[in-house]
């Protein structure tokens, strides 16, 4: 079984390089210097300590995210709230900042916590409805996420902006509340070590606790759990709520690591390359850490090359959405000589 | 070749296997080096233990399936089965276990789907009901061609498929356990239709693992075992130890119940006037009493559909009746849910392993240990003591004889018996009060069979009432003390199993007889 996660994993970052070679080389050969393109995407992002330092930024958020759809997703709960409670907690979060004078080591969590619970509701609700109405999740999650943003937007507006800013955007964080850099010329702070050892405690979560089980069983989909006599619309709702308060605390995070006043005006996108995110992990908590940080590495290396030659950015969405055809095409990774290939002939199946 | 029309001539081969061969992808062998011929006019059985490979062989003739070595010759000629339009064409039908007409749709729609007759762009209805009409007088089968098949009695349902698979100029008839879905008065019916079809110059393979019927029906006997042919020959030359041992490879004893006094058992479980009134017809019950004994194995018979679903859902708290009481040992159960039923001491071995019994993805020590993985054995606070599972995983493997790879394997990797016996250990191990099997031993071998029948006979010496549901009479009969027999949602008799018969049960099963 482990020879089969280590085969689906080699097949996935197999792909992974075939589809990046298959949308760049055409694309790279369209400008006068090819190699040059190239280069810059593949191996630019590694040329410097910022630039792999962006890597990590960028992947922070979305390792969060990325948790909490696979946890939701793994109930069997197919809930998109993320991109709503991640605004939400973002904008919670610096709310509290600027609201409640604490010291910083109480009023930093204290912020992140507030974020997380009101977040959470972009994600709860829907799986409140799904237990009460039987209304799809995924489409209400989604509905949501614009109602949050609409929500956020009017707080922005009328209670936390600051008339004296030239653009919409709060005022300024008191520094003491900002995460300091970790490696000097980089931005990365303590919230991307955050996110590595959620996503482990995910993985002990899921796979090592009674309550990991019952999420497992209830996600299979069948009647199992209910044969079971396990109560799952309860435990469904729990994790809904709990995969809403880490994409909130991701926000938070990220509001606090990366900005120094609260400016977003729409949703930010984390939600979305955190779907992504777990999709190419295959719902996996620990594949989560790998995939994050491609995601992050394709979108420093789109930067480069938009930068250097205006190769339009849209080539690291094309990429991204190939890289999923080829990973959610269960048909590939059911192909048994393409597995036999890569797991090594193993005879003899039990019968 | 061959004179027409001379009677003692040697008898012509319709079809010859010559050593095929079947390796699924997984390294799973089903077949390996099958070789022998079905003469034109017999009637074949193929007998064989599930997963034997018989109905893997008869989906390769059928063009479902393709083998991965050796020939099929079809009247002398070499011919490659690609698909099962080829095999309609070449003359070869086939009926499934599992019906494949669609319930909503007409008798005559069935029939036609795939080959309409048009007028037009539309599609001929009434020459579709007359086609109908013809075939059923030409083969004497039954059949109403505007009846909406899902209205149809299963052996109703049955004579359908006969004809479907009839009606491309068909030569040779593949059946799949045909009685297991039958009654006996049913099955008995189907044999004489099979007679005449043969009268009429159909060549018929029927796939079983009962014997009488085999005797009933058949000429000629193929028995597989383990993907091989092991016999080939004419019945009449075979006695049934014979081909029983064949069969199994080993003597299986079977396990035998003794009979017993129980009247004096105190009641587990018992029913008063329960009713079911909502929900999937086939679920209904109409004011249902029943009681179970401790130590007693209380058996319903019915035809399929006839209410035992709903009774097994009411029994494992899936759904609370909308009228009546159920109590388990004096405490009532019924607004129970199915974890109050689980903690009063009830199990359930479902009759779908890898839908409800199990997950089919995950790994077996996960679907053992499922349901107990919250008992303090197990666990350390919120963790799971996984080298504890592990260990009781493998415990049950061993005693339950489970064959696999090891304990991480994930379920579906299982051959179906060896699931079941998994699912099996689960239930049984929790030293149950109250135990339901619903179909313990549909789809599995006989060696399996004979393990679960076994620890059922041990499980209600021990004291615990067992409810059985299944639609072997021969396993009924053979656990059972008591049975009930069930028809349209009302319990028809309550009967003493003194050496009870299927002919006894046939009339109550289909209601032409009520208790007075």
């Amino acid at each position: 079984m482990i020879r089969a996660a280590f085969a689906s994993t080699a097949i996935t970052a197999g792909f992974c390089l075939f589809v990046l070679l298959v949308v760049l080389v055409p694309v790279a050969l369209l400008y006068p210097e090819p190699g040059e393109v190239l280069s810059r995407f593949l191996l630019g992002p590694f040329e410097k300590t910022r630039y792999m330092g962006n890597i990590v930024e960028l992947a922070t958020p979305s390792m969060l995210t990325a948790l909490a759809v696979v946890l939701m997703f793994r109930c069997g709960a197919f809930n998109l709230g993320v991109e709503g409670s991640f605004f939400l907690g973002g904008l919670t979060t610096a709310a509290m900042v600027l609201w409640m004078p604490l010291p910083p080591l109480v009023g930093i969590p204290l912020a992140l916590l507030a974020g997380a619970i009101v977040g959470s509701l972009v994600c709860g609700i829907p799986g409140i409805v799904k237990a009460t109405t039987g209304a799809s999740e995924l489409v209400s999650s989604l509905m949501l996420n614009y109602a949050a943003v609409f929500i956020g937007l009017f707080v922005l507006n009328y209670y936390l902006r600051d008339p004296t800013a030239a653009m919409l955007s709060s005022g300024r964080f008191p520094a003491e509340y900002r995460f300091e850099s970790l490696i000097p010329r980089t931005r990365i702070h303590i919230g991307s070590i955050v996110a590595v050892a959620a996503c482990i405690i995910g993985a002990i979560y899921l796979n090592r606790t009674s309550q990991g089980l019952e999420v497992r069983i209830s996600g299979t989909g069948n009647d199992f759990s209910r044969h079971l006599g396990l109560n799952s619309v309860a435990l469904n709702i729990r994790i809904q709520v709990i995969g809403g308060m880490i994409a909130a605390f991701a926000g938070g995070i990220e509001m606090l690591g990366l900005y120094s006043r609260f400016t977003w005006q729409n949703t930010t996108g984390n939600g979305w390359t955190g779907v992504i995110v777990a999709i190419i992990a295959r719902d996996n908590p620990i594949l989560i850490i790998p995939a994050a940080l491609f995601i992050g590495y394709l979108q420093v290396g789109g930067d480069l090359v938009s930068r250097a030659f205006g190769v339009p950015t849209e080539i690291v969405s094309l990429i991204q959405a190939l890289v999923m055809i080829c990973v959610t095409s269960v048909a590939i990774f059911q192909h048994p000589a393409l597995r036999k290939f890569v797991q090594g002939d193993r005879g003899g199946a039990a019968q | 070749m061959q004179m027409t029309g001379d009677e003692t001539a040697p008898q012509k081969a319709l079809v010859e296997f010559r050593e095929i061969g079947k390796t699924y992808p997984n390294g799973t062998v089903a077949l390996r080096n099958v070789s022998f011929q079905v003469i034109e006019g017999d009637i074949l059985a193929v007998c064989g233990e599930n997963g034997a490979g018989k109905s893997t062989l008869m989906k390769i003739l059928a063009g479902i399936e393709q083998p991965t070595q050796g020939t099929i010759h079809y009247e002398g000629r070499q011919r490659r089965i690609a698909d099962p339009n080829v095999a309609g064409d070449m003359g070869i039908g086939m009926v499934h276990q599992h019906f494949s007409l669609i319930r909503s749709l007409s008798v005559a729609e069935n029939l036609a789907l795939g080959q309409e007759p048009r007028r037009g762009l539309l599609i001929d209805r009434r020459a579709a009901a007359d086609r109908v009409r013809e075939l059923a007088q030409k083969f004497s089968l039954d059949v109403d061609p505007n009846t909406k098949v899902g209205s149809l009695s299963v052996a109703a349902q049955q004579k359908v498929e006969i004809l479907k698979a009839l009606s491309r100029n068909t030569r040779l008839l593949i059946l799949d356990e045909p009685s297991a879905v039958l009654t006996p008065q049913e099955t008995q019916e189907l044999f004489v239709q099979l007679r005449s079809l043969r009268a009429r110059g159909v060549t018929i393979i029927f796939i079983s693992h009962k014997l009488h019927e085999v005797r009933a029906l058949a000429n000629r006997i193929t028995v597989i075992r383990s993907g091989e042919v092991v016999e080939d020959g004419v019945l009449s030359e075979m006695s049934d130890a014979a081909i029983s041992k064949l069969v199994m490879g080993v003597d299986v004893t079977r396990a035998s119940r003794n009979q017993r006094d129980l009247s004096a058992a105190t009641p587990v479980v018992v029913v008063k006037k329960a009713t079911l009134a909502t929900g999937d017809a086939d679920r209904r019950i109409n004011a249902i009493d029943l009681t179970i004994r401790a130590g007693e194995i209380l058996g319903i018979a019915g035809v399929d559909g006839s209410g035992q679903e709903g009774v097994v859902d009411l029994l494992c708290g899936n759904v609370q009746p909308d009228e009546g009481d159920i109590a388990l040992l004096g405490k009532p159960m019924a607004l129970a849910t199915t974890l109050d039923w689980r903690r009063a001491g009830m199990a359930h071995l479902p009759g779908d392993r890898f839908q409800i019994g199990g997950a089919p993805h995950m790994s077996l020590v996960d679907n053992v240990m499922a349901g107990s993985h919250r008992d303090k054995q197990f666990t350390r606070g919120p963790f799971l003591r996984v080298g504890a599972m592990v260990a009781r995983t493998n415990e049950l493997i061993k005693t339950f004889n489970v064959r696999c790879l090891g304990p991480r394997e994930p379920l579906n990797s299982l051959s179906g018996g060896n699931a079941q016996k998994l699912v099996a250990a689960r239930e049984f191990s929790s030293n149950p009060k109250f135990l339901i099997v619903n179909q313990p031993t549909r789809g599995i071998d006989v060696a399996a069979a004979a393990m679960i029948h076994g620890e059922l006979l041990r499980l209600s010496q021990n004291g615990t009432a067992i409810l059985l549901v299944t639609s072997d009479l021969d396993e009924l009969l053979q656990l059972s003390d008591r049975v009930a027999v069930i028809f349209d949602g009302r319990i028809a008799i309550v009967l003493e199993n003194d050496g009870l018969t299927p002919e006894r049960l046939g009339p109550f099963m289909l209601g032409l007889e009520k208790a007075s």
